[in-house]
């Protein structure tokens, strides 16, 4: 199927499919340049016109055709001759002088759009042809100046707009300025922007252009987005499933180690670390291949998938692509009712107290003590000889995340019967309250009471086997009104319900404890009762002066009513109320 | 390169010749004419016969009648003018001449 056009030629209707169109137009031309300066040239080409009209129409006619096609056309041209082969016949003193404005007249280069040698629209290679350089400076120009705020981007989308595609072969001729027979000639730069002015002046005076052509571009546009996506974009995506299989691949083994090590050392201590301690014993074989499999299939599906992006190739049939998926939504079944079923023992709680009341002394001390403690059975389990006093194990585990949460608290509150006495409460979860009770009851830990010092350790341990719950130590201590309690700096971030760091004996900052006494209203700062004392005991200073004061100068009412505006304020820091 | 030039400038003052010879044994059409040429072997392409026509036309040796074609356009037919005939005899002596110039020099006057 050809597209046909419709011509007027010699006074004579012909269809022309369109390449043969094209190719009759660029002979007519050559031999319109030819006469150009012929004294009678309309008359000549009008002759030859109307003969070629006579010799499709005769070929029509002999063919039995309707529409002409380029090999009548190459006929026609075959019989009337080429312009070249006029010159050997015409007389010299008539034969056609090129001189230059034949030359603006026919010859003018024109800015289109290549759309052969494109990389978007054509645009460079169409600037590139027009002031013959290579297209590739003239893309190189254009990046250049994008990055310069996009300023590239813009012009090149206006010339986008702008230049018209050079569609026909003419076109393509005028754009390369390469038309039949004509030699080179000087490029008018000038005419030709002047050309491009006037074009854009068209596009602003014309509503309906600038539309047509805004529809052009936009349309062209999203043809090179589907080409890039399809071009270049296609590399991209194929370097990108590149990455994605080397890493994939790289993941999948590592996976595959781990799973292979964590089953291993089934007995190994991880499974006393959080968050592997949350796991129940008979579980673990359960939850390890649900998990293995749940991130397994995904990253092995990516990668097929990125293997068939890369490759072109279907790298596993469907079935097993189905069975593949079956078996990921096993483990993600298994790995979710493991997961209920764990969060389930967290349903119910528990809680142990065991309290102990101590020696009454004027002062305590607190104080943390980082070595560890084990109970006798754990110190079996861990081969510490409780006999040799020069093994401390000390417990320098930061927080972290796979730290188990298993921080004591301690809350300090005043005595209500006059007693010293430390609550110690164990907390715990578990399915119900029965587990959640023995959970608690798994909690290992320990303090020493030497006199009136207390020494805590830091965390509290799990026996051995016991799986994480949740469990918690709180430690509460009463004193009685008037006792003094000492800080230790290491107890600080234990202390519950006092902001310890405030208490810094402000004298002295190297002191690494702050001294605190019970009150009526809860635990107070020595230093700072000592600090507010003092200020006290100033403004009563000044309270007294300013009595004296009064009585000075009674009829001088500006000095008066100083004093005392003075008083009133020193009364409220005070807290005394103002005498009505 | 000096061969074809000379040939060229022979078969330009002879063409013209030939040309108003066979339009004045009566009415012709321009692709008759380049029939009539080729049958002669003097072998031109018909883009060269319309400038050729259309200059002996303006210099009032031809001159031409449209006529109804069955297929395509009207046809220009043409004929000799008065003027045209005089010329073709001085043109016809003129051949004379050089045939006959052409003769002695290739054969010799004594043959």
């Amino acid at each position: 199927m050809e597209k046909t056009i419709i011509i007027n030629i010699g006074n004579t209707i012909i269809h022309i499919e369109e390449s043969a169109y094209e190719r009759l137009k660029a002979y007519l031309n050559e031999v319109k340049h030819y006469f150009a300066n012929h004294a009678d040239d309309l008359e000549i080409v009008t002759d030859i016109e109307n003969r070629i009209a006579e010799l499709l129409t005769e070929q029509l006619e002999e063919q039995k055709k309707q529409v002409v096609d380029s090999t009548n056309v190459n006929a026609v041209i075959a019989q009337m001759g080429r312009v070249q082969d006029f010159d050997t016949v015409e007389e010299g003193e008539e034969e056609p002088v090129i001189n230059s404005t034949y030359q603006h007249q026919y010859v003018e280069k024109k800015l289109y759009r290549d759309m052969d040698d494109r990389v978007i629209a054509g645009v460079c290679a169409g600037i590139a042809h027009f002031v013959n350089a290579d297209p590739k400076w003239i893309r190189l120009a254009t990046l250049l100046i994008s990055f310069a705020g996009g300023f590239g981007i813009l012009v090149y989308a206006i010339l986008w707009i702008i230049m018209p595609k050079a569609k026909s072969r003419i076109e393509r001729m005028e754009m390369k300025g390469e038309p039949a027979n004509l030699q080179g000639f000087q490029k008018n730069l000038d005419e030709e922007l002047q050309a491009v002015k006037e074009r854009l002046g068209e596009v602003n005076k014309h509503a309906q252009p600038i539309f047509a052509r805004l529809g052009i571009f936009i349309g062209e546009f999203f043809e090179w987005l589907g080409r890039f996506i399809s071009g270049t974009g296609k590399v991209i995506f194929k370097v990108i499933a590149g990455f994605i299989i080397v890493f994939g691949v790289l993941f999948l083994l590592t996976l595959i180690i781990s799973t292979a090590a964590f089953q291993g050392f089934w007995d190994a201590s991880i499974y006393e670390y959080f968050p592997f301690s949350i796991i129940n014993e008979g579980n673990r074989g359960a939850i390890l291949f649900g998990a293995f499999i749940v991130c397994f299939v995904p990253v092995l599906a990516l990668v097929l998938f990125s293997i068939r992006v890369a490759f072109n190739k279907q790298a596993i049939n469907k079935t097993l692509s189905f069975a593949l998926l079956i078996i990921w939504l096993a483990g993600v079944a298994v790995t979710g009712y493991q997961a209920a079923k764990i969060s389930s023992e967290f349903k119910q709680h528990a809680e142990l107290t065991q309290t102990t009341d101590l020696k009454a002394y004027p002062v305590y001390t607190i104080n943390i003590d980082k070595s560890k403690y084990f109970s006798k059975e754990d110190s079996v389990a861990y081969h510490i000889d409780a006999n040799n006093r020069h093994q401390i194990v000390v417990d320098d585990f930061e927080d972290g995340p796979f730290v188990s949460p298993n921080h004591i608290r301690i809350d300090i509150n005043k005595s209500e019967t006059g007693t010293t006495r430390l609550t110690q409460k164990y907390e715990s979860q578990g399915k119900t309250f029965q587990s959640a009770l023995q959970n608690a009851q798994n909690i290992s830990y320990n303090y020493i009471v030497k006199d009136s010092e207390l020494i805590f350790s830091p965390r509290f341990q799990l026996r051995k086997g016991t799986i994480w719950r949740n469990q918690e130590v709180r430690l509460n201590l009463e004193i009685p009104v008037g006792t003094r309690l000492i800080l230790k700096q290491d107890a600080y971030r234990y202390v519950n319900n006092y902001w310890t760091w405030d208490c810094n004996n402000r004298e002295n900052d190297h002191n690494d404890y702050s001294v605190w006494i019970m009150t009526d209203d809860g635990l107070k700062c020595v230093a700072q009762l000592k600090e507010e004392a003092l200020k006290k005991e100033k403004l009563e200073q000044e309270l007294r002066d300013l009595d004296h004061l009064q009585q000075d100068k009674p009829n001088d009412t500006l000095y008066q009513d100083s004093v005392s505006n003075r008083i009133k304020e020193v009364k409220e820091e005070l807290g005394i109320e103002p005498e009505q | 390169m000096i061969a074809e030039n000379t040939q060229t400038q022979m078969r330009k003052g002879i063409l013209e010749y030939c040309v108003l010879s066979i339009i004045s044994r009566g009415e012709i059409y321009a692709s008759d004419i380049i029939a009539e040429l080729r049958t002669a072997k003097l072998l031109v392409v018909e883009g060269t016969l319309y400038p050729l026509l259309t200059r002996l036309k303006n210099n009032g040796l031809l001159s031409y009648n449209w006529v109804e074609s069955t297929s395509g356009p009207p046809r220009k037919y043409y004929t000799l003018t008065e003027d045209g005939r005089g010329i073709l005899s001085q043109l016809d002596q003129t051949w004379q001449e050089l045939a006959y110039a052409v003769g002695i020099s290739q054969k010799g006057a004594n043959s």
